[in-house]
């Protein structure tokens, strides 16, 4: 018997725990706790725990899959390549240039979101590379960066204790980043303050001291009512204010149109509810906010970022350790991904690619002529599949599961002239496929991840793809190569030496540097220790800019025919699609068919009772689901996770984009409801 | 010879000599200690014994998936030989096969994890110290007050912060049953947070009621701080003071809760102390 322990990195949330699967002959048998580890210190959530199951399912792909005539057939490898650059070319040639495009993954490490830019980017001269970023953060990565200069997460996860106030916007950390909440818990009991804004009276919610259950999509209302009274009161922190920030007067300009009162009428707050959360934020010395999608995910969400970041500022509460603007981060290597340039305005790093000096600097180092011009994003890649768009390249993302309006993802994707799909099991989106590249998963590779405190984490490979499938950067490798592009690297290390050589904020991290802790960017040199927390002394883009947000109420709004309000979320047994988890006999056992959580009064009304059978449906389509009756939602709203493929919540939700970041409203839509 | 060296000396001679065909412990293999089994000699200077790492279970699971005559030495402290003890005891590995190599705790770390007893029955590395009892936390006080309505009010408030993790029942030594209660739906709920503190909660510490050795596994391993360890105190002490009856000590010796009460020496049976829990209003 071969046994083996291997330190690595859990596949799940952002929060980047470490810990330790347990090897017998090749199959990790077991998942076991670090208790060395930096974030995880020796717990892991019910996910964690159970992270070693699917890696041996017998869904997994093991040989690529050609298309033909509507069923799949076994290819060999070199095929596959040659057919995959072939069709890549064909539409670049045929269609121009931007008639390529490729969602990068978030599931998949640094160096191999690295090499998929750079095949995207130098192999056909476009910028449509993106990923599902979009989906969650992408108004915090466009907010923060125009506010304070980044779009990361300011300070560090184990900086939470210390905090004399927590607020916590639209985020259920209990369910979707358990371990952070866990740190955030112990803040308080060392005498945090923790007020939760969120309209569903959520885990988190019932733990804090204070719980303000807003009107969904009225956070800007609610921020607005903050900052209006802590000016009224003079609670500001005139000094920062003066020296570290500015447009300060657009925003007391702003204010001015104001009151407390308007602001609780739209938010549903009462005023004396917002003095007294006011009073509590601003007075403290220190004092975080945490948030998540219940901010982002809205047609206002970048806006609602900038409101976010006007109301830290005002206090003064960033740049200090404990004092911050904490963004969760979904996928595990979601921060990664935006790192390492998936982005389609951006190369590694956050280098704008409309910057010609920027430009070059890339040209050079990749021999390549590249695009001045900003790709395309995840929903507008989608919505021009078939037209602008002809052959789309997909690693490890389900867009069918993860996009909205599901019914016009797949009829988009359909329409392509090629699509491949890269992943480790048939998704929804790989059925669709005219080409199935099969990949490897977290346990059989080696690279590294970026958590969301900024900290790059090295995976270790634990055993072997399974078949004849090979790890992304292998099959990124060969991609490149059959391109014709400059590909040499013997190892993932040797990618990070290259991003470390083009990427400033990253230019210390290297391989034998990262030991168990990792090291959290900014990294700037090779002896730099890393960075705990972010604008100390100086914003990173010098100083802080106030930015008036734009605020747009949910855009449908519930009416006679469709009166509830429809919230999407996660829940804390599953991931995501479900891809990984539904394969995982534990969490399957744990939730094994799909819900609506619907308030005790709204069933009580349509006759509903727990369990039920019940059909939900929007103007975009409906699904057969069950109910589950809780006072989790208030009456007149319902939740649904995203999880199941038999009733997937994305066949509800609206396309309504978010102008600046193009983030689909997911927290807000009109539904109706009855029983089956 | 530091502590350390002596126990890689005595796991590098227990190797050498045949004693064992593995020996599991700490290891260094890069900068931070992890499980390891040691199967070469050679490899015994990267062995370390800090933090303090459970290895019971890990080595039962070793014992059931290695070859019958696959004799495994442990490094291990009072409260894994204490858990070895019951596993045991409980049919869950034959104990000619495991060589323990028993080492003290410090006292430092007898305070950490609230131990009465930081040391293996039989010690071959360190000190004993004297154990510390968890009423000298001030924290711990809180959970074991005398005061069944503050103590309810501690509990109750700590246990609904539960993210259900199952982190208590997966790395106690203990916890080895198949089908697992809490995976039972007569009991627990599906996908509900926080587990319940009467269904998740109270089943899974009374059926430890008479194996938990104190080892704090649950404790550890919890990520939102619930201080499970100490829901066993009373059942703990109830066993000692009516029944002389510790989990993990005696490798002979049945629980009373197995036997008929007959045999076993009860003194006029006392109402346990922590029975008032139970005349509790419970709608705090």
């Amino acid at each position: 018997m071969k046994r083996d322990f291997v330190k690595t990195i859990c596949p799940y949330c952002g929060t980047g725990c470490g810990f330790i699967l347990q090897v017998e002959d090749g199959k990790a048998i077991r998942t076991l706790p670090d208790r060395k580890h930096p974030v995880a210190k020796g717990t892991l959530c019910i996910k964690g725990w159970a992270a070693h199951e699917f890696i041996h399912h017998p869904d997994r792909l093991t040989r690529p899959l050609l298309k033909k005539n509507g069923e799949f057939q076994e290819i060999s490898w070199e095929e596959a390549i040659d057919l995959a650059a072939k069709k890549l070319k064909e539409a670049a040639e045929s269609y121009g240039p931007d008639a390529v495009a490729g969602l990068s993954s978030a599931k998949c490490t640094n160096e191999e979101n690295y090499l998929f830019q750079k095949l995207i980017r130098a192999g056909f001269k476009t910028n449509n590379v993106d990923h599902c970023a979009r989906l969650c953060h992408g108004p915090t990565a466009a907010a923060m960066a125009q506010a304070l200069g980044s779009g990361a997460m300011t300070n560090s996860i184990s900086d939470f204790t210390g905090a004399e106030c927590i607020i916590i916007f639209g985020s259920n950390a209990a369910e979707t980043h358990p371990i952070i909440m866990g740190e955030i818990y112990k803040a308080k009991d060392h005498g945090a303050t923790l007020i939760v804004v969120d309209p569903r009276r959520t885990e988190v919610a019932a733990n804090a001291d204070i719980h303000l259950q807003i009107n969904s999509g009225t956070d800007i209302p609610l921020i607005n009512g903050m900052m209006r009274y802590i000016l009224d009161q003079g609670l500001e922190a005139r000094d920062f204010i003066n020296e570290r920030t500015e447009a300060f007067d657009a925003l007391d300009a702003y204010l001015s149109g104001w009151s407390v009162e308007e602001a609780s009428d739209e938010s549903g707050i009462a005023a004396e509810e917002i003095a007294r959360v006011s009073e509590i934020y601003s007075r403290a010395q220190e004092a975080s906010i945490v948030f998540c999608m219940g901010i982002t995910q809205h047609a206002c969400g970048t806006a609602n970022v900038f409101a976010i970041c006007n109301l830290a500022m005002l206090c003064g509460h960033v740049g200090k350790p404990h004092s911050g603007i904490c963004p969760l981060r979904g996928q595990n290597n979601v921060q990664g991904a935006c790192d390492l340039g998936a982005l389609p305005n951006v190369y590694p790093g956050y280098q704008t690619v409309a910057d010609a000096n920027i430009l070059r600097k890339f040209e050079d180092a990749w021999g390549r002529e590249l695009s001045p011009t900003p790709g395309m994003t995840v929903t507008e890649i989608i919505g021009s599949a078939g037209k602008k768009i002809r052959a789309l390249y997909i690693m490890a993302e389900n867009p069918v599961l993860s996009d909205p309006n599901q019914s016009h993802v797949i009829d988009s994707l359909h329409k392509l002239d090629f699509l491949i799909v890269q992943d480790i099991f048939l998704t929804e989106t790989a059925k669709l496929a005219d080409l199935v590249l099969p990949g490897a998963c977290y346990a059989e590779k080696t690279g590294t991840f970026t958590n969301t405190e900024r900290r790059i984490q090295l995976l270790r490979k634990a055993v072997e793809p399974p078949g004849d499938a090979r790890d992304d950067f292998t099959i990124l490798c060969m991609m490149g190569k059959a391109l014709g592009l400059d590909y040499p690297y013997a190892d993932p290390g040797e990618v990070m030496d290259e991003v470390a050589s083009l990427t400033p904020i990253m230019g210390g991290v290297h391989f034998d540097r990262l030991g168990s802790a990792g090291l959290q960017w900014p990294c700037p040199e090779d002896t730099h220790p890393g960075t705990r927390f972010l604008h100390e002394g100086r914003f990173s883009r010098g100083k802080g800019l106030f930015v008036v947000p734009g605020y747009t109420p949910p855009k449908e709004m519930p009416d006679e025919t469709y009166p509830y309000t429809l919230i999407t979320g996660r829940m804390f047994s599953h991931y995501h699609t479900g891809t990984m988890t539904r394969r995982s006999h534990f969490l399957h056992r744990e939730v094994d068919k799909p819900f609506v959580e619907i308030s005790p009064a709204d069933a009580h009304s349509l006759g509903i009772r727990d369990g039920d059978a019940i059909r939900v449906s929007t103007r975009r389509g409906s699904i057969s689901t069950n109910a589950k009756i809780t006072s989790r939602v208030r009456k007149g709203s319902i939740f649904a996770p995203f999880h199941f493929r038999e009733a997937p919540a994305n066949a509800l939700t609206i396309e309504e984009l978010d102008p600046i970041s193009k983030i689909p409203e997911f927290k807000a839509c009109a539904a109706r409801m009855e029983k089956e | 010879m530091s502590l350390v060296e002596d126990a890689r000396l005595k796991a590098k001679n227990a190797l050498e000599e045949g004693l064992v065909d593995g020996v599991l412990a700490l290891a260094r293999v890069e900068d931070e200690p992890y499980p390891y089994v040691f199967e070469d000699a050679a490899e015994t200077g990267m062995l370390e014994l800090e933090p303090k790492w459970l290895l019971a279970k890990l080595a039962m699971n070793i014992l059931r998936s290695s070859r019958q005559d696959y004799r495994l030495g442990i490094i291990c402290r009072g409260c894994d030989e204490r858990a070895l003890n019951e596993l045991s005891k409980r049919n869950q590995f034959d104990p000619a096969r495991l060589h323990v190599i028993g080492l003290a705790c410090s006292a430092e770390q007898a305070r950490i994890c609230l131990c009465t007893k930081p040391y293996p029955a039989s010690i071959a590395l360190g000190e004993k110290s004297e154990g510390f009892d968890p009423r000298e936390d001030e924290r711990a006080r809180m959970f074991l007050s005398d005061d069944p309505g503050t103590r309810m009010q501690h509990w109750a408030a700590e246990l609904s912060r539960c993210i259900k993790c199952y982190g208590c029942r997966n790395s106690c030594p203990i916890c080895v049953c198949e089908p697992c209660k809490l995976e039972d739906d007569l009991w627990v709920r599906r996908g509900e947070i926080p587990a319940d503190m009467v269904s998740y909660h109270l089943i899974r510490a009374f059926h430890l009621s008479d194996t938990c050795v104190a080892c704090g596994g649950c404790t550890d391993a919890c990520p939102v701080n619930i201080p499970l360890m100490l829901l066993q105190v009373a059942m703990r002490e109830t066993l000692a003071n009516n029944y002389g009856y510790e989990a993990g000590t005696d490798l002979e010796r049945l629980s009373p809760v197995l036997s008929d009460l007959t045999i076993e020496p009860c003194p006029p049976l006392m109402e346990p102390g922590w029975l008032d829990s139970l005349k509790v209003n419970h709608e705090t």
